[in-house]
Parts: C-alpha cells; structure tokens; sequence
C-alpha cells in the first residue's frame, strides 16, 4: 500500500547529508563514464532522464532538499549544497557526483533504479557541452488542468444547428477520419434510454406504442417522459450514488453506531433532482439526514491515522467531487501524482474539532498542516474560523459558479454511464486531459447554466446523435490510443440485471430496506404490495394477554379457495409454542415466543376447502411443558396468538389474518382433522390489535418477516444485497466505488447457474405465470418471455427451440428453464 | 503430488484463457514488483493450503500451550488458574497438549507449532477486526477492499484444478451477529470477484453448491444447457461479432456449467463417503442427520446442533484438496459468545470444542498422508487471539471489562478463559513441506504467559505460508496506480525455522 517506512526515513536523513557534500576526489573522476561522444539533444536524451529519475522528487513543486529542477536556472542555482551542474565540467558537478553514489549514504535517485553508466555519460556530454535547455521544457508545477471553468467555441463547420454535442463530435469525426454510421433502431435506443434513465426494461406495450410512434422527435419526447418518471429515475440512481456515497442499508459499521445512513436524504435529492450544486453542499456542509457522508464508516479500536473520520471525509470528497486521489498523499506525500500529505491533512483539518497533527506512515510528526482546501486556486478557508464556518465555506468553494472541476468531474461521469467510458479516464483521476477537452468544457458550463439540473444534462446526452451510434466492441483500450467512434457495449448492473428479471418473471422483492415514501411510478414497477388484513392476537380467554392458565388450546381456522394461489407464505407468532398444520399435515413449529415465523404452505393447500389447525401452548413458568389437555392451576402467564396469510394468485388476493372467526377447543382429538364436533369448539376471542403488550409487536411485523421469504414489485436498488446482487458485482460500500467491474467471472455465473435465489425466482415466476395464463399456448407463452426479456418477436427458429423447451402444453420446468436461458443471452444482460 | 490425474492440460488452458481475457478487460489489478528484482524464483514446497479457523479466540493455555492446572473447586483464587485441564503427553517429548486433544497429540509428530503468534495491536480487541487482520494482513479499516488470503493466492496461483474453485470457504454464515464485518474481509476485494471465496456454509450441504438448482435431474440440466446454445446462436447479438463482455459471460457460463458436471464436482459431495469414515472425523454422527439449514440456529441449541459440522467440514476439506482445491479454509464458525468466543463457562465449553476439532484435524493430516498428499498440503490451523482468565489484551494494557472475573471463583461457570488476549497464541501447521516435531516460540509459564522468544507477527506468518507457495512476499497488486503488496509493506519475512 504504501513504501516502506525505512526507505522513506532514509529519504528524509539523506536531505540533510545533501548539506554537507564531499567532492569527486581524483581517484573517483577516473571511474566516471566518460561522456557520450556526440552532440546531445536535450530534448530527446536528457529531458527523459530527469523525468524518470529526478522530477518526482525535484520537480512539479516538491524541493526535497530544497532543490528544484523546474527550469535551467533553479537547476543551475542548485540546492542546499550549492550548484547542481557546473556548465562545461561535469567531472566537477555535483549532479555527476550524487549520480554516481560515491558517497553510498547519498546516491540519487533515491528511489527506483540508479542511473546507468551510458545516462551518466549523457548527462557528462549535455553539461560539458554548455547543458542547453529546450525552450518551452519545464518542470515546473503544471496549473491543474480541468479546474477552472471554461466556456468553449464551438467547431466551425456546417452543422450549426445540429444538436451541441454532435457538433463537438463531428468535428472529432471529421479530424479523426470517421464516417459516421448509422443510428440505431428504436428498439434498441429504447432498450438503451429505459435502462439509462429508470433502470428498467421497456415494458412490450409501452415498447411498441414507440416503434409505432410516427412523430419526428420522438426519441426526444422518450427521453423526457422517462426522466420524468420521478420515483424509478430516483430508485435507479440510488445505485449509482449509493456506489458512490458508501451508502447502504447493512454494512459494518451500524452495529455501533460507527455508520450512519443517508438514505431517506439521498432518496427525496433524487426524486425531486435537488440541483447538484446543493445537494453537493449538503453533503460536505450536512444536515443531520446527510451527514452519514462525511461521518464516514468507524471502526471500534485504533485505526490508522489515513483512515480516521476527517481524513475520510478529505478523501471522498477529493474523490466522488472533484475526481482527485488523495489516498496517498494520506500517509505520505504521493509518488503517483502531485499531492503531498500536507494537502490531505489541510483538507481533514476542516473536519476536525481541534488541531489535527500530520501523521506520516504511522509516526506522529509534530506538525499541523494549515487548513485549505486541495485547490487554493477556487479560494481560501479562514482556519481561524469555527467548524460550522469553516463547512460552510467549504462547501461554498467547492459548489462555486467558478470551480469548473466539480461540473467536469460530474458530467464525465454521467458520459461513462451512457456511453461506456468517459471523456475523461479514469473518472476518478480528472487531471487527466480530456479526449475531447471542449466537448468535456460545453458540458460542464451547459451543466451549470442550467442551474445544475442533472436531467437536463442527461436529457442533452441521450438525445445526441453521438449516443445513439451504434455500439461499438469494448476491448482493451490502452488510454493513449482510444478514438470514440460511439456508445461501448455495457452489462448490466446487478440491480438492472434484477429488476429486468423480475419483469420477465414478476418476481421482484417484498420490503424496501428502508422506509421511503414509494407511489408507483410512472413507468414499469410499482411499489411493494402490503399485506392487506389486520390480525389480531387471539386465545381462548379475552383477558390472556395478561394471564392465561398454562396449558394447550387448539385454534382452527376454515376457508375456502376458488384457485390455487402462486403464492401462500403465513406469518405467525405464538406465546409460547405452537405447531402449525394445514389441511391435516404438519407444516412446522416453534418454541421462540419473540420470533415470527414464516412458512411456505402452498403445497398443502387444494382448491375448495381448506383449514388451518394449530397446537397453541402456554407453558408453565420455567418454560416447562404443561400435560395434553391439562390446565393447571396458579401458573397462569400471557398467552397469545397471531397469523397473518399471504395468498395471491396474480392478482386476485386472499389474504387473512386470525380473529374471532377462528375457532378454539381443548379437544385434542379432531383438532387436526377435515370435519370437528361442532359442539366443542368455540370462536376464539381476540386480545387486541398487533401492537398490544406485553407482545409489543411492530404493525408492519408480517412484511418484515416476509421480506426474507416473499416476493413483491419492489427493485433491487431498495434491498440489500442478496446472494444473487453480490455475485453480480453490487459492491458491499466499504469504499467509494465510482465504475464497477462488469466483465462475468466464473463464480457469478455459478450463481446464475445453480444459485438457489434465481432459481427460486424463476420457480415461483413459472408458476405465477403459468397460473395467469391459464391455457395459453406455448408458443403465446415464448412472444411474451421474448417481448418482456429482449423487446422483440423470437425469429421462427428461436420460437421453434422456445417451444420445444416448454414443452406442450407449456410446463413449469419448461418454462423456468426458457427464462433462464433468456437471462443468460447476452442480449438480455448487455446493453447495445 | 496431484499429477493431472482428473483433469486436462487443454481444460486448464481454455479456463486460463478466459480469466485473462477477462482479467485483461476489466482492468483487473496486475503485478507490480516495486523496487524489487522481477518475480523471485521460490520453489514451492506445497501446493495447497487448508486453514482449519478457530474462529472466537482459541485459548492457547487450554489446548496447545498448557501451563499449570488448577483444577476446579468453589473458592479457588482466579490468579492462580493458568490452565483449567491438565496437559497430556504429545508424540514429541518436548510438546504438551492440553487434555481432550489426545488424537491430534499423536500426529504432532507430522506438524510445526508456534506458540507465539501474537496478533496485532489494534487497540480495543475485537473479534471481527482481528479476523480481519489474520485474513488481509491489513487492519481495517482500508481505502481499497483489501483481498483474503486465500483470494490473493488464487489470484496468484489460480486453481490447481479449473473444475475446482480456487478459494473455498467452508462454515461460515453470514447473516449471524457481525456478518457484515465478516463479509468486509471474505472478498477478494480490488482483485475482482473471479478470485472471491465460494462459500459452502453448511459441509454436509456442498454437493448441492456444484450440482443442478435444487430439483433439477442432470438431464433437464444438460437439455438446459444444450437450448441455451441453441438460442444463443440465434440470438441476432451474434451479429455484432466478438466483445469482451459478450465473450466472458459465455466463458464464465461455460465454466461454470463445467464445474457443475465435472467429475470432480463429486467431491463435494458427502454422502460418498462410508459411515464408517465418517465417524472417523465425527465420531457421534448419525446418518441422515442433517444440520437442518431451516431450524433454529441461534439460541441454547445452537451448539448442541452443531457438534460434527466443522468434522464434516475437515471431511470435505479432504476431499476437495484431494481433487486439487488450491484454497481451503474450514471454520468452526464465528458467532460472537458462541464456539470459541468463551466469555463464561470456558472450561466445559472448551472441553466441547475439543471434541469439536480433535478427531477430525488429526483423522485429517492422517488420510492426506496416507493418500500421499500431506507433503503438499499444508494445514494451518489458527485463531485471531488468544484467551486469558484475567487479562484483557496485552499486559498492562487492560481495557474496559467485558466480564465479570470474580477474584473468587465459585462457581464452575467462572472457570475458564474468558477475556481477550493478544500476547501470545498458538497457530498448528502441518505438511507442506515444513518441519516435522519441531515447536517454535517460548511463553511464560506465568501469568501473563505472553511471549518470551521468537515472536510471530502476522505478516511472518503468511510470509511463511506464501513461501511454502513459491509465493514471494514482496508480491504486489497494483490498484490505483499504487502497488498492494501481498504482506504490509511487502515486509513479511518467512520463519526460516519452520522450514526443513
């Protein structure tokens, strides 16, 4: 991670052995190289060598010994010690003399490889030759480059009124010898734009009604009624900034408050498209709901100084706003770019309630580094200032009109979601120049004059020609040789991988994580269906839930069933244990009196009658078994009983819940069967409502407990992370992650192949199908799976296979495995 | 060893493939040796690693470094008690177990044991961070996702079989008290997913991790398979010609569907084995019994139902390295107050634990040698610190009480190792090339027993692991642009002694 301490130590000594030098001594000059024999082009000979083995050190702002060989005149007035070069006598120059390591405590470079004999004998040749010194080289520090704001011209050319990106692009094109192709169809862009904007496969209907569509700027009036779908656009960015922000509903950290969410915050930003440049303030100046960012994740017990709360907050913000690395320069100044340890800790001191000492490699320094933001270009912090002061001019610098960083670094990373790579790479690392610097320039401005609306900046994206070229094959592409020619092949993300399968399937999953104020959106999922009855706590005596004899009662319920639901999970607590049968089998038990128990009854339940019968016990203190049937005296204690079922057959519901329809007896000997003696059996009388004492029930405990079990509408964004999620690469938000892998590894396809969750979703969505469609043909059954997964008729050949699949009638097995082998295509998974 | 008996050169070579293509592609992290001469040559010495986890904090004074016993009677002083069982003769007169290890006593003559493993200094000790240091070397938290061991040597390595996962991880729930600590470190992390752990929480479940979807015959899934090709080469994608994401999901997806119907798949599979094996390594089993993954886990009862689960899972750990599994790690299971995680009744419960493990561990170095395979697999059995009665963490270095010791024990419930303790612990290494008899490290017989003599860093430890692998420790990973070296700082130093 980070070099060792002891080479770092001997950096810092051998700055001060660089006061005192010593001389070439006779003995030593006759083992120097002798100088190369030709004249020397700085430019091609000498120029690399400093870049490779000095400037890290002695250049771009650092001045370890106080050396700096930016230009020919700080590198002739030398450092420290005095002249680096004397003009025309390398044997007497210092530079020759630290090169060569005479004095081993002293050899530079310090780090990497020493010069060899041959650069030594240029470096001899270029000094006796009067060390001439290219104009226009300098090692001076560069000014960043992407900071300021920056409006750009536009190309010159013919396309005027062409779209404002297009006309960046067609200038690119033309330069670059590009003919253009082709947009795509509009099943494709659809494809693409629903996924782009909510997330979401396009649901067939709506899918066709566009292909039919004959108005011109229909592609446009797309774009516009997707992002106005305010609900699934904000439940798909979810998983970008949640990526992002460290934001997650479970994770480490929350198990002692080290951790905070953001959620509730993040969702009602999204929905509402709080302009960027607030909703970036609130981050790093927050409000009780959003200072889970800056807080950070804490771990109990010591952690290292690069990692404490105020130096991940420097990070990330550095990172996700300004793509700016500063994990480094946290430990140490960096070896990899600019930054030095000083701006890491100026940055965390903002952060921090008292003075915040510098802390290199794990040893303490004594110093404090004065507070200042990365870039004192955009402004100054007042470190005299109060903590509260100082946030809020902190997020005043960063948000200004003029930081053009933070619009670039947004707007780049909008350009690497819709089109597979950014304009600048990596996104994280915006020092980079841009490959297209005014394309990147015009859309950071356009960005900030439209008030930091992030859809209109993807409203202008998705309706260039540019993202609607065709897309091209993602390969290796080495950095220095990447020429766009349009959007590159993507995958799927997890959560867009499940949600499209929950819309082939209508499987999707049962509680949001978290509790946000979902409606349905406009387009495609809805949100979770509740369950739809209130039980109640029942036994056999109204005042139970204060004290009950110890002892058995059975509870029985009848129904009747006009069709076989695709769905029948039941819900059920019992003070103490109880065994739960249905229809005369048993079905399960339990002796945990603070648990819910979730159970799957679908297989026992038949159409037409049915009953539910249950062994109730209340246990004597002790938790000690009473006798069958035996009530005993002075042993009384709370007893209870609650239900809830949950069965659906599409959309027909029947859910119930216990209440004084149910019936109870002490008889044990037809409690379980089909017909009881009428006599016996009494209505059960109802305690209260779910939250009564001493119970203290949640009133939402039915859908908690299913949300393990059940299935529902609600996205994968909204949950966490299952097994499925996990293998396709929704990371677990230990750290910022700003573009995941997305290439398939072996273990994820593993998953996808015998994974119990997608089997499990495919199984109950066979079902819920099949029952839906009571009596469709196959080959109905195939056109849908194909319009629902791929947006298209299957070609006869396909629909041929399809149908040999499902067999004929189609069957559950078949129909399973055909939504298998559509969510394994890779024109279900990747986006073209 | 293993001479590609099961499996082809051509299979290696089409998985290779892939995983470069992809590796390639993703910008997975590649190689860096910084400032350091190219790959050094190490000879390796062992092909294979089973970590056996003794997750919770196995006491070192109870099991493989005893000291003095005091035996229990109300009213014995705390101080006074070192060792809660007394300590039984090893087949190497310098070695004494503590009681209730007597199987594994008589194959410490095939192993190397250090008694001085201390774990880091990490301030407050806790279960979850420590684990995290024994299995990334790092101590949490990091600014990247810092990879598990036995992901950095499948990345290294990659699998010795390609129809085998190279990183298995066998016991561990994760949706237990703590799970999400326990995931932040059970990940291959910046190396990317394709070198993450392949969890069998349940060993007496495996098979059913490489076979079809529950349900499914083997032919259904074959037909699957065969219309997945089919529709995939109707699929008018193919059109598009070749890309990286299209060409590694349909490799992943063949390599997946070669794993689930590959020979070696078989090895998973418990039931294969005779009762009377498997009673060797769960000497209570009873067949049928099943560790039934629906019934309540957690409660008084959990570990009543669990006893034989980590011997099942040192069965299948047998199995899998004789297909080639190149990493293997078997835990008792971490729960926090539960297996090893003893804050009150330590000495019955470690007598549990004892039954737990001794069978097995022993039943295990004895068949890996009988089948030839101990010299190149190496057993390391460890735990992320140590237990004491009286001191919390290092001496003088007491934190805030986390159980009541009484300066009187009365009851048998206060006899036992019940605070957490870093100076000292023991780590049981077997095969791989290493020593055989020989014991490394010296710790007080009193109170504090803590280390005297040849300290072992977590660093040393798996540089000593790497080396058996020909694995240097100075390897690094690049991740944004700065090199992640295997061991901190590329500083790790094998423990010269452990080898022959």
């Amino acid at each position: 991670m980070k070099p060792t301490l002891t080479r770092l130590i001997t950096a810092f000594v051998s700055v001060v052995a660089l006061l005192t030098r010593a001389g070439i001594t006779p003995e030593q000059v006759k083992n120097l190289p002798p100088p190369a024999s030709h004249p020397v082009n700085f430019t091609k000979e000498i120029k690399p060598i400093f870049e490779a083995s000095c400037i890290k050190c002695h250049g771009r702002g650092r001045d370890n010994g106080d050396f700096q060989i930016d230009s020919r005149e700080t590198l002739l007035k030398g450092g420290g010690s005095g002249p680096a070069i004397i003009v025309g006598k390398s044997a007497e120059s210092y530079l020759i003399e630290l090169v060569m390591g005479f004095d081993p405590d002293n050899v530079m470079p310090q780090k990497g490889t020493k010069l060899t004999r041959e650069q030594i004998g240029l470096l001899r040749a270029w000094i006796d030759q009067g060390a001439q010194w290219d104009a226009g080289v300098t090692f001076a520090k560069v000014e960043p480059i992407n900071l300021k704001a920056r409006r750009p011209e536009f190309p010159p050319g013919r396309n005027q009124n062409a779209h404002p990106i297009d006309r960046f692009v067609d200038a690119y094109f033309a330069a670059h010898k590009i003919k253009l192709p082709k947009a795509v169809d509009d099943r494709a862009f659809a494809r693409r734009v629903y996924l782009d904007v909510i997330g979401l496969l396009p649901p067939p209907e709506e899918l066709e009604k566009f292909v039919a569509d004959k108005s011109k700027d229909k592609r446009a009036q797309l774009v516009q009624r997707l992002l106005a779908d305010n609900e699934n656009y904000a439940i798909h960015w979810m998983t970008f900034w949640n990526d992002m922000l460290r934001n997650d509903y479970r994770g480490t950290g929350y198990i002692d408050g080290g951790r905070k969410q953001i959620t509730q915050w993040l969702y009602a930003a999204l929905e509402k498209n709080q302009p960027y440049d607030q909703f970036v303030a609130e981050l790093i100046d927050p409000k009780p709901e959003s200072e889970g960012f800056t807080k950070g994740i804490v771990w109990r017990g010591v952690v290292n100084a690069s990692q404490t709360p105020q130096m991940q907050a420097a990070q990330h913000i550095s990172q996700v706003f300004m793509g700016v690395n500063l994990k480094c320069a946290s430990c140490h100044d960096s070896f990899i770019n600019d930054w030095t340890l000083a701006d890491a800790y100026g940055l965390a001191g903002i952060y921090s309630d008292g003075p915040l000492e510098m802390v290199l490699c794990d040893k303490p320094t004594g110093k404090n580094a004065p507070l200042r933001f990365i870039y004192p270009q955009l402004g100054e912090i007042d470190p005299q200032a109060d903590k509260p002061a100082r946030l809020k001019k902190l997020a005043q610098l960063v948000t200004q009109r003029q930081d053009g960083r933070l619009t670039r670094t947004f707007v780049n990373r909008l350009w690497q979601e819709f089109f597979g790579r950014g304009l600048v790479e990596p996104v994280d690392e915006m020092e980079n120049p841009a490959w297209n610097v005014d394309l990147l320039d015009w859309l950071a401005e356009d960005f900030a004059d439209h008030g930091y609306d992030a859809k209109h900046t993807i409203e202008v994206m998705l309706t260039s020609r540019a993202y609607q070229l065709p897309a091209v094959a993602a390969t290796e592409q080495t950095e220095k040789s990447f020429v766009f020619q349009g959007p590159v092949v993507r995958r799927m993300s997890a959560e867009q991988f499940r949600d499209a399968v929950t819309a082939v399937t209508g499987i999707g999953y049962a509680t949001p994580a978290a509790d946000l104020p979902l409606e349905g959106g406009k387009t495609g999922a809805k949100p979770a269906r509740g369950t739809v009855v209130s039980p109640k706590w029942i036994w056999n005596d109204a005042d139970a839930a204060n004290k009950a004899k110890a002892g058995t009662v059975y509870l029985r319920k009848e129904f009747t069933l006009t069709e076989l639901p695709t769905e029948a999970a039941v819900v059920l607590r019992c003070d103490n244990t109880f065994q739960l049968q249905v229809n005369g089998q048993r079905v399960g038990e339990g002796d945990v009196h603070t648990r819910s128990y979730v159970f799957d009854i679908r297989p026992r339940l038949k159409k037409g009658q049915n009953f539910i019968a249950v062994k109730a016990v209340n246990r004597l203190p002790g938790d000690v078994d009473p006798k069958e049937g035996e009530a005993v005296p002075g042993t009384e204690n709370p007893a209870g009983f609650i239900f809830v079922a949950r069965l659906r057959a599409g959309t027909n519901v029947m859910d119930f819940g216990s209440d004084s329809s149910w019936t109870w007896s002490h008889e044990s000997a037809d409690w379980n069967k089909p017909q009881v003696s009428a006599e016996k059996w009494k209505n059960a009388a109802v305690l209260g409502d779910v939250t009564i004492s001493p119970w203290n029930v949640r009133a939402n405990f039915t859908q908690q407990a299913l949300a393990k079990t059940g299935y529902g509408e609600v996205r994968a964004a909204l949950v966490a992370a299952d097994s499925l999620q996990t293998a396709l690469g929704r990371p677990n938000r230990e750290q910022v992650v700003t573009v995941r892998a997305s290439a398939a590894t072996t273990l994820q396809t593993l998953e996808l192949t015998n994974g119990e969750e997608l089997a499990r979703i495919l199984g109950r969505g066979a079902e819920k199908i099949l029952a839906e469609q009571n009596g469709a043909s196959s080959s109905d059954l195939a056109k849908e799976l194909y319009h629902k997964a791929l947006g298209r008729n299957p070609t006869s050949g396909e629909l041929s296979t399809a149908r040999e699949i499902l067999g004929q009638p189609a069957k559950k097995a078949g129909m399973e495995d055909l939504m298998w082998a559509l969510a394994m295509l890779p024109e279900f998974q990747l986006i073209y | 060893m293993k001479t590609n008996s099961q499996w082809s050169r051509r299979d290696f070579l089409k998985t290779a493939s892939a995983a470069t293509l992809s590796a390639l592609a993703a910008g997975y992290p590649r190689v860096v040796f910084a400032n350091e001469p190219a790959a050094e040559k190490l000879k390796a010495t062992a092909d294979t690693v089973i970590v056996l986890w003794m997750g919770g904090g196995m006491a070192h004074t109870e099991t493989f470094d005893p000291k003095r016993y005091t035996p229990f009677e109300p009213g014995i002083a705390s101080e006074k008690v070192l060792s809660t069982f007394p300590s039984i003769d090893t087949a190497v007169d310098t070695i004494k177990f503590s009681k209730g290890l007597e199987k594994l006593a008589r194959v410490m003559d095939r192993g190397a044991l250090i008694r001085t493993y201390t774990a880091g200094d990490l301030g407050f000790i806790l279960h979850s961070r420590h684990q995290y240091h024994w299995h990334t070397g790092y101590a949490p938290p990091q600014t990247v996702a810092a990879p598990h061991l036995g992901a950095v040597i499948a990345r290294t390595l990659g699998p010795l079989n390609p129809a085998v996962p190279a990183f298995i991880n066998v016991g561990q729930r994760f949706d237990v008290g703590e799970g999400e600590e326990l995931k932040a470190f059970t990940t291959a992390g910046f190396l990317g997913s394709e070198y993450g752990p392949f969890n069998i929480p349940f060993p007496d479940e495996a098979a059913g991790t490489v076979q079809p979807p529950g349900g499914m015959t083997p032919g259904r899934f074959e037909d699957r398979n065969k219309f997945y090709k089919k529709l995939l080469a109707a699929s008018p994608v193919g059109e598009h010609g070749s890309d990286y994401q299209k060409e590694s999901l349909i490799r992943s997806l063949d390599n997946a569907h070669r794993l689930l119907s590959s020979p070696a798949a078989k090895a998973f599979d418990l039931s294969l084995e005779p009762l009377e094996t498997i009673r060797k390594y769960v000497p209570s089993y009873q067949p049928g019994r099943r560790f039934d993954a629906a019934q309540d886990r957690f409660g008084a009862k959990y570990e009543e139902q669990m006893v034989g689960r980590f011997g099942l899972g040192c069965l299948l750990a047998r199995r899998l390295a004789e297909v080639g599994a190149r990493y293997i790690e078997v835990t008792t299971e971490y729960i926090p107050f539960f297996n090893w995680d003893t804050h009150e009744n330590g000495h019955t419960r470690l007598a549990a634990m004892k039954v737990q493990i001794d069978s097995p561990i022993a039943q295990l170095v004895l068949d890996l040698e009988e089948r030839g395979l101990l010299n190149r697999t190496l057993i390391v059995l460890a735990s992320e610190f140590s237990r004491d009665l009286m001191m919390e963490g290092k001496p003088d270095n007491l934190v805030k009480n986390q159980v009541e010791v009484p300066d009187v024990i009365q009851e048998l419930k206060h006899y036992g190792m019940h605070r957490h303790f870093t100076d000292a612990g023991c780590v049981l290494l077997f095969g791989g090339g290493l020593k055989k008899g020989y014991l490394h490290g010296v710790t007080a017989d009193e109170r504090p027993c803590k280390t005297l003599k040849d300290r072992v860093i977590i660093e040393d430890l798996h540089a000593s692991i790497f080396h058996a692998l020909g694995i240097s420790p100075k390897l690094a990973y690049e991740i944004e642009k700065r090199p992640f070296y295997v061991t901190r700082d590329g500083e790790g130093k094998p423990i010269p002694a452990l080898f022959g």
